[in-house]
């Protein structure tokens, strides 16, 4: 493995929230055996739940719907993206609205009303270095994460 | 408090789960509204009931024991009423009255149907995974598929023996797999209630083909290793612990096929 050629795995499961749990454990400990320290892990764990989560709840239109996702891992850093069906329009634009926001919102509103929606997004981008979202054909939703390797 | 609506829809692809909408307060004043739902619902020889309760804001305990005598009805009749959606606020309510010990609870209706095609469609779900040809990986690739395995209600000692055949299988995968292609090691698993099926595909060596197909055509008979023999025990110990085992060898690539049925 190195810059040009870094390990890739592809994963695809049933849009379940019960998928999500041996799925985010199975990136981290994939991430630590490949030398990524745990801490670095465990909050690519977090990435990796948050975007699942908002990929089964807000991003799959269908009864049969398949969340797919790539990582890939590079020496100096890991790459995730997921791929899902693009929810509605309502859920579209939530997410464009989301990943436009140029600051992070002030969370005391939220966190005094005790609503957890919406603080996915904000929790990725705290932990990331980049986020970039694409919409293509048919709505097919592709959210991208970048996490640095903090220990280098 | 905003009085209670139900709106009647039929699952997609789902003819035989009709899903209840409901929506406001299930307080008392609801009770004839629901039966008088429920009725038309058992006038419609519909047996399988999701509520779907994301937007309810209260349950009253008169509500909540309406709904366990109707589900209780749909259950002689050989279907079930479940919740789907609930507030954490409301679900740790019914939680403290006992709810959960009489309906299933979901998070959300997609998890619901889920269940319904799991438990009574008995239709597999599949898992797909792409991994690099290194050893590294094997261990979490063995401890996911274990995972999903729990997850899907199998036991402790199922999900361990699943987890070793697929250390084995995947071990080998890379052991015996082609050093040269650049090809990741595809692993798809299909499970059910009843069994979990594993698919193993890597790139073959050129110089190991003979020797793979031959073993291909022998793996129904393959002797047990001797004590003093340091290898050849992977193959022996997937046969004890699965239920089918077939190799298929060729210059495309190599499958390994498992099925290993639930125990308990």
């Amino acid at each position: 493995m190195d810059n040009s050629n870094p390990y890739c795995i592809k994963m695809r499961f049933p849009s379940d929230l019960d998928y999500i749990p041996p799925v985010r454990k199975f990136v981290a400990e994939t991430l630590q055996v490949n030398h990524f320290s745990p801490k670095f892990a465990y909050r690519s764990e977090v990435i990796v739940d948050e975007i699942c989560h908002n990929a089964i709840i807000h991003g799959s239109r269908t009864m049969d719907a398949m969340v797919e996702i790539d990582c890939k891992i590079f020496p100096d850093r890991f790459e995730f993206e997921a791929h899902d069906q693009g929810g509605t329009r309502d859920d579209l634009d939530k997410l464009k609205n989301a990943m436009n926001k140029t600051e992070t919102p002030s969370i005391e509103p939220l966190l005094e009303k005790r609503e957890r929606a919406g603080l996915g997004l904000e929790i990725v981008r705290l932990l990331s270095e980049d986020v970039k979202l694409e919409i293509g054909e048919n709505n097919m939703t592709t959210v991208r994460v970048v996490r640095k390797r903090e220990d280098v | 408090m905003q009085g209670l609506k139900i709106q009647r829809s039929p699952v997609e692809y789902k003819p035989d789960v009709l899903m209840w909408k409901l929506e406001g307060a299930m307080d008392s004043d609801c009770i004839d509204l629901i039966n008088t739902e429920f009725n038309s619902i058992l006038e419609m020889k519909q047996n399988f009931l999701v509520a779907e309760m994301s937007n309810v804001s209260f349950v009253s305990s008169a509500a909540i024991g309406q709904l366990m005598g109707h589900r209780q009805t749909l259950v002689e009749k050989g279907g079930d009423l479940v919740i789907a959606g609930l507030s954490f606020d409301i679900k740790t309510k019914l939680t403290l009255m006992g709810a959960t010990k009489i309906f299933k609870f979901y998070n959300e209706l997609r998890s619901a149907v889920n269940a319904y095609n799991w438990e009574i469609e008995k239709k597999a779900e599949n898992v797909w995974l792409s991994f690099p040809p290194e050893l590294q990986f094997v261990p979490s690739v063995r401890q996911l598929v274990s995972r999903v395995a729990r997850q899907k209600g199998y036991t402790q000692r199922d999900a361990f023996r699943i987890e070793t055949i697929v250390d084995e299988v995947c071990n080998n995968a890379v052991e015996h797999g082609s050093e040269k292609a650049a090809r990741n090691i595809d692993l798809t698993i299909s499970i059910d209630r009843d069994k979990i099926q594993l698919e193993v595909v890597n790139a073959s060596d050129p110089e190991k083909i003979e020797a793979l197909e031959a073993l291909s055509k022998s793996v129904v008979k393959t002797p047990a290793p001797k004590l003093g023999d340091k290898r050849g025990r992977g193959l022996a110990l997937i046969k004890m612990l699965s239920n089918g085992l077939d190799i298929n060898c060729s210059t495309e690539g190599t499958s390994v096929h498992v099925t290993k049925l639930r125990e308990e």
